[in-house]
């Protein structure tokens, strides 16, 4: 299986400013059906990244490859493969979105009767059905984006790539895109790469995590890898004399860090019911106990260096000491 | 089932080749096209000239019916590569007119919002693009340049016999050249102003600037500077002097047909330069 997408320090200038300093990395595995979430502080070079994928810049130096072929030598076996949401504003004027749809489609490839069933047939699948013999003109900034979708998958590509899908969506409009977005890796096996700001869309939606900063990439993870290994963090907050609860815990086995609130790591087999005996025993009140594991914003604010390191990492840390003193 | 009820699958057949994906632009475009009312008047009133020059061919090859203007008539009347000239020039002053209605609005529309990215992101290449909008300005042009040009040369042929033909048969051959020259001549002026001022209206305006400046330009530097090689500089006039060295016509004073052709080279270099540099799927400010 190759992998999706595979930059081999992939170096990108435009005019005089180099964007990509030698990106390297394999992300994603072809026909996986995965997304992978590219996030970034503004000016980090995700647009440039995605651009060049779709061979709208040309690498100073380096290789950019999907699925395989060679972005900059081998474009139209990369096109034929991929389907392509930009972000700004992008429609044929005068065109309503049955037209716009199935000359999309036939430009990738689709014969002239295929395209227009599947111009219907998409349309009413991003929900646009109703509308779809309206000028795109008229449309609002929601069914644009609902178009911009439709006209990214009417070939059925392998990988999607979405440029900032949710911007200016009202709530209900984003959740309904990211439903789609879901639907299109879990239901018809399509990789997609997502490009977002907002890291709810890509922790909700993605299953891998590239996250750059100032034309490198700063951090890779993968989300699903992180959501099975439940490392099982607990934030508790109490009321009452917590003094003695740090040892209670050390001594079944659990480790906690007071910071205003109790930070606790779990051992595996450990109940969750046996804290709140613990608790009891030490008579505090609980206020709120939640489970809690790093979040993509943590991770974020990390990589791009806002944030010295995150609770689990300290966590993990203390539980290394700790072991290390017994 | 009703597409609505199916729900969406992916595509997995075959693929159509290149050829058809780059056809299927034009074929769109002149859908697109025929439905403005402006450019169906143009190209009716752009064949008036050629019905009158097919009424005068006729009347030419039937001097019996102008048997009271004496023998001078019939020297008036000869059909030969003067006579198509004139005729190339009045249908190449209707093509660019139509060029600068049609023309920017292939391209002009698709940079101002932003549909580049979403046609570059298919199996498809700028030099892919602007060819297929140069296929839509040549489906276009011609059946108001070479066609009705071929179909008069025809015409006369068939009127005049087989010795008028065998004569003058590079006249046909000139006609079909010399306006594909004239049409892509136009079509990069088009292509190029709309992509240079992305505004359907204004690009429209720059498309005839372009040729009435230079006309301008080239006459105003043949009185200042008392020369005549001015006149390259106007790529009508430039264009009149190819075809008449290519209909065998007397020439026009000034630099010769193969000047001409190297300022009309120039000038078609420059306008792809501009296209090269403007028709881009993203805007890079450096």
């Amino acid at each position: 299986m190759s992998p999706v997408i595979e930059l081999d320090n992939l170096r990108v200038k435009l005019g005089r400013r180099e964007i990509l300093l030698g990106i390297s990395c394999r992300l994603g595995v072809s026909g996986s059906g995965k997304a992978i979430g590219l996030l970034g502080p503004n000016g980090a070079g995700k647009s440039t990244l995605i651009q060049t994928l779709m061979g709208f810049h040309r690498p100073v130096a380096g290789h950019a490859r999907i699925l395989g072929f060679d972005c900059h030598k081998q474009p139209r076996e990369v096109k034929a493969r991929v389907g392509y949401m930009p972000e700004n504003e992008a429609f044929i004027a005068g065109m309503n979105a049955v037209a716009f749809i199935r000359l999309m489609g036939e430009l990738s490839g689709l014969p002239q009767e295929v395209a227009l069933e599947k111009a219907h047939e998409t349309l009413f699948h991003v929900g646009l059905g109703e509308a779809r013999y309206r000028p795109l003109g008229t449309y609002s900034l929601g069914m644009k984006q609902m178009a911009k979708l439709a006209q990214a998958i009417v070939h059925g590509p392998e990988l999607v790539i979405l440029d900032e899908p949710t911007n200016g969506l009202d709530p209900a409009a984003r959740v309904r895109m990211l439903k789609l977005i879901r639907e299109m890796k879990e239901q018809h096996g399509m990789n997609v790469v997502l490009c977002s700001h907002l890291l709810r869309d890509v922790e909700d939606v993605c299953d891998e995590v590239v996250i750059m900063k100032a034309g490198a990439i700063v951090h890779q993870a993968n989300l699903e890898e992180e959501r099975r290994a439940n490392r099982r963090f607990v934030e508790l907050e109490v009321t009452g004399r917590d003094g003695g609860l740090g040892e209670a815990l050390h001594a079944s086995g659990a480790e906690g860090v007071s910071e205003g609130r109790w930070r606790i790591v779990l051992p595996p087999d450990f109940e969750l019911e046996r804290l709140w005996q613990i608790v009891a025993k030490e008579d505090l009140h609980v206020h709120k106990l939640t489970h809690r594991r790093d979040t993509l914003e943590e991770i974020f604010l990390k990589a791009v260096g806002h944030l010295a390191h995150t609770p689990g990492d300290a966590a993990a840390a203390e539980e290394v000491t700790t072991h290390g003193r017994l | 089932m009703a597409v609505y009820k199916r729900g969406y699958q992916r595509y997995q057949g075959s693929l159509t080749g290149r050829l058809a994906r780059l056809l299927v632009l034009p074929r769109f475009a002149w859908q697109r096209l025929m439905e403005q009312r402006l450019v169906i008047i143009v190209m009716v009133v752009s064949l008036f000239w050629p019905l009158a020059c097919a009424a005068f061919i006729y009347v030419s090859n039937h001097l019996e019916l102008l048997q009271g203007m004496g023998r001078d008539a019939s020297k008036l009347l000869e059909i030969n590569g003067t006579f198509f000239v004139i005729f190339m020039n009045s249908q190449a002053t209707m093509a660019m007119i139509l060029a600068s209605i049609a023309g920017p609005s292939l391209v002009a529309p698709d940079l101002a919002n932003g549909a580049l990215p979403l046609y570059l992101s298919r199996p498809l290449t700028r030099t892919d693009y602007v060819l297929a909008r140069m296929l839509v300005l040549l489906g276009l042009l011609s059946p108001v340049t070479w066609v009705p040009g071929l179909l008069l040369f025809g015409m006369q042929s068939g009127m005049a016999g087989w010795a008028w033909f065998s004569t003058h048969w590079s006249i046909g051959v000139g006609i079909f050249a010399g306006f594909i020259a004239w049409i892509l001549l136009v079509g990069l002026v088009a292509l190029a102003c709309s992509a240079y001022v992305k505004w359907r209206i204004i690009a429209g305006a720059l498309v005839l600037g372009f040729f009435f400046i230079l006309a301008g330009a080239a006459t105003m530097t043949n009185a200042v500077l008392r020369v005549d090689w001015g006149s390259v500089l106007n790529p009508a006039r430039a264009m009149d002097q190819i075809w008449r060295a290519l209909l065998g016509a007397d020439p026009l004073s000034g630099p010769g047909a193969w000047t001409c052709a190297v300022s009309i080279a120039v000038m078609a270099l420059f306008l792809i330069l501009v296209l090269e540099r403007k028709l881009r799927p993203v805007e890079v400010i450096s």
